[in-house]
């Protein structure tokens, strides 16, 4: 983090006022985030039941346990299946709608205030929405695609476990593909406009100035954009939970550490659960940056 | 110098594209509105995409005293619906003002003040922005119980500043650093405090920023889900999140009344997209280019 100012000597009272400033996001961080994130890090290595007598000392018996679990080991695919589908849907839909966004000269406001609704709107809400859209009996996908002449009869879609993963995707991907938009289409703004002139005048058509102008120039934004949706499908929760409940069809990781935690009381299994989650997300995100990084960079 | 040959195709590529944008955008929205408009029987039929017969029925469900369903009398769900959403605009209105003023007079120090561990404690802060919220919700379920704040406005509010705090922080520090600093001396020159500048020429001149802040912490607190399911075991603090799904356990889906629900509950970001979009894409912006 550079500073952003010439340093120059300190007044008077500046270390109390700077105090007093900063307290309480000390205390708010401190005691909500980091010391329940430390806590859960040596417990997780604790029993800690309500149901059993002692917290005693286990090692690694929590993640061994949680490895050999076949529920965890479904939810841990089921997981992996909403990352990849969702961030390469995400990432597609995105690029597309920030491009698009970036042409249109005419109302841009009111297509970028469309855009970003999804991602407004109450997860637990757009989920209840696409559930009755993609009701078996009454739904409108099944009488779409009826009509269409795609499927022959009525689908229970949630009966299916790869459509069911792919629903609960896409609706993941209706709330959150307006943030890669808009992280985009601030990238793309930022390139200047002479950029493409340049390219066109050497010859470069649409797709080969989009490869050599548009994609190095946006590397970072993009980066930005791929862990931001890697972190959150890695949290999906509420779609999963909403549409199919704790079903194991679609559980995901972090609805197995609700259910291990708040319903069968196992705190630390739990605990250490989520820390995997953790790990696993910032790996991915971290391994997105670097890449990016590296594939973009042509200096 | 292009023709009009070459651009026709280009423009009505665009025209399609934008309305395949916006169907997708709004054609689920919509759906629910159109839903929540209909009545039962008809919900029971072939769909139309437009009511064939308005109902205001499915709403009567939720603000009347007793309303009729397959044709008993049934005690309204008023009393859970306005207990809801008086929790919902409360706890999302105190973790937006509560975030929003640390994160104001916090970024201010980040930016303008030196003191030891600044730039360490920043980087923590913002890298918890990275970490999944719910790593730390069974620690925090704990710390919770033997605080005696479950079920509290205090307590879901304290955890809802705690997880929207990094991202109002990270935006105002941006807005502060972007701020030429000679407005700020020219103050001090005339003899005007630290505090007395902050309150008088900064924060008011950061305006667009701090509302910013606060549409993104609300949208944030409005659409909580699984906070309030472990936190907010009772109407007494319950919000709609977690209210609109318990419709469904009942023994049978009441989907317009759903749905009717649903487009009660997006009216406030609906609100907050058509009025101060500006500010947000800007706060999404600032918070992903930096």
């Amino acid at each position: 983090m550079p500073s952003s100012y010439p340093r120059r000597n300190r007044t008077p009272g500046e270390l109390a006022l700077a105090a007093a400033l900063v307290i309480p996001i000390v205390i708010v961080m401190g005691g909500l985030v980091f010391w329940p994130l430390a806590t859960s890090v040596v417990d997780s290595f604790f029993r800690i039941d309500p149901m059993k007598p002692g917290t005693p000392f286990v090692g690694l018996a929590n993640y061994g346990a949680l490895m050999a679990d076949s529920n965890v080991q479904t939810a841990w695919l089921n997981t992996l299946a909403y990352v990849a589908i969702a961030v390469v849907l995400e990432t597609i839909g995105g690029m597309g709608a920030a491009l698009l966004l970036n042409r249109v000269k005419h109302g841009r406001q009111w297509l970028l205030a469309i855009t970003v609704l999804p991602w407004c709107l109450p997860p637990v809400v757009n989920a209840i929405v696409w559930m009755w859209i993609f009701n078996p009996s009454y739904g409108l996908l099944n009488h779409a695609l009826l009509w269409l002449g795609v499927i022959d009869s009525r689908q229970v879609w949630f009966n299916d476990r790869a459509t069911a993963l792919f629903l609960v995707s896409l609706v993941h991907v209706w709330r959150m593909m307006p943030l890669t938009a808009v992280i985009l289409l601030a990238a793309l703004q930022s390139i200047p406009r002479d950029l493409y002139e340049a390219a066109r005048l050497d010859g470069a058509g649409p797709i080969k100035s989009f490869r050599l102008v548009t994609l190095p120039l946006i590397s970072s934004g993009l980066a930005i954009a791929l862990s931001q949706s890697t972190v959150f499908a890695f949290n999906l929760f509420d779609e999963a939970w909403i549409l199919s409940g704790s079903s194991l069809d679609t559980r995901s990781v972090i609805i197995q550490v609700y259910l291990t935690a708040f319903q069968n009381l196992r705190f630390s299994s739990g605990m250490a659960l989520s820390i995997l989650a953790m790990l696993a997300s910032l790996l991915v995100s971290l391994i997105y940056v670097l890449r990016v990084y590296r594939e973009t960079r042509y200096d | 110098m292009r023709s009009l040959i070459s651009t026709l195709p280009g423009r009505i590529g665009t025209v399609l594209a934008v309305t395949l944008l916006v169907a997708w955008s709004l054609g689920p929205i919509y759906w629910s509105l159109v839903t929540s408009l209909t009545p039962p029987l008809n919900l029971l039929g072939a769909p139309s995409l437009w009511p064939q017969q308005i109902t205001f029925e499915h709403y009567a469900k939720l603000f009347g005293a007793t309303s009729m369903s397959q044709g008993n009398a049934v005690q309204s769900v008023w009393p859970q619906f306005s207990a809801a959403l008086a929790n919902s605009l409360i706890t999302s209105i105190l973790a937006t003002i509560v975030t929003v003023a640390i994160a104001a007079f916090g970024a201010y120090a980040f930016v303008r003040l030196e003191f030891p561990g600044r730039d360490l404690l920043f980087v923590a802060v913002v890298a918890t922005l990275a970490i999944p919220a719910y790593t730390v919700m069974i620690p925090l379920y704990r710390l919770m119980i033997s605080l005696k704040l479950i079920d509290t406005y205090t307590g879901i509010t304290l955890i809802y500043v705690s997880a929207f705090l990094p991202l109002a922080l990270w935006l105002m520090r941006s807005v502060y650093q972007a701020m030429p600093i000679s407005l700020e001396e020219a103050a001090w020159l005339d003899g005007a405090g630290r505090i007395y500048t902050l309150v008088h020429i900064v924060l008011p001149l950061s305006a667009p920023g701090l509302i910013a802040s606060a549409i993104l912490t609300f949208l944030n607190a409005w659409g909580q889900f699984m906070v309030p399911l472990v936190f907010s075991p009772t109407l007494a603090t319950k919000p709609l999140t977690v209210l609109i799904p318990e419709f469904v356990t009942r023994n049978y889906i009441d989907f317009g009344l759903m749905n009717a629900a649903g487009i009660l509950a997006i009216i406030p970001p609906v609100l907050l997209v058509l009025f101060l979009n500006r500010y947000l894409v800007s706060g999404l912006m600032a918070g992903a280019t930096k």
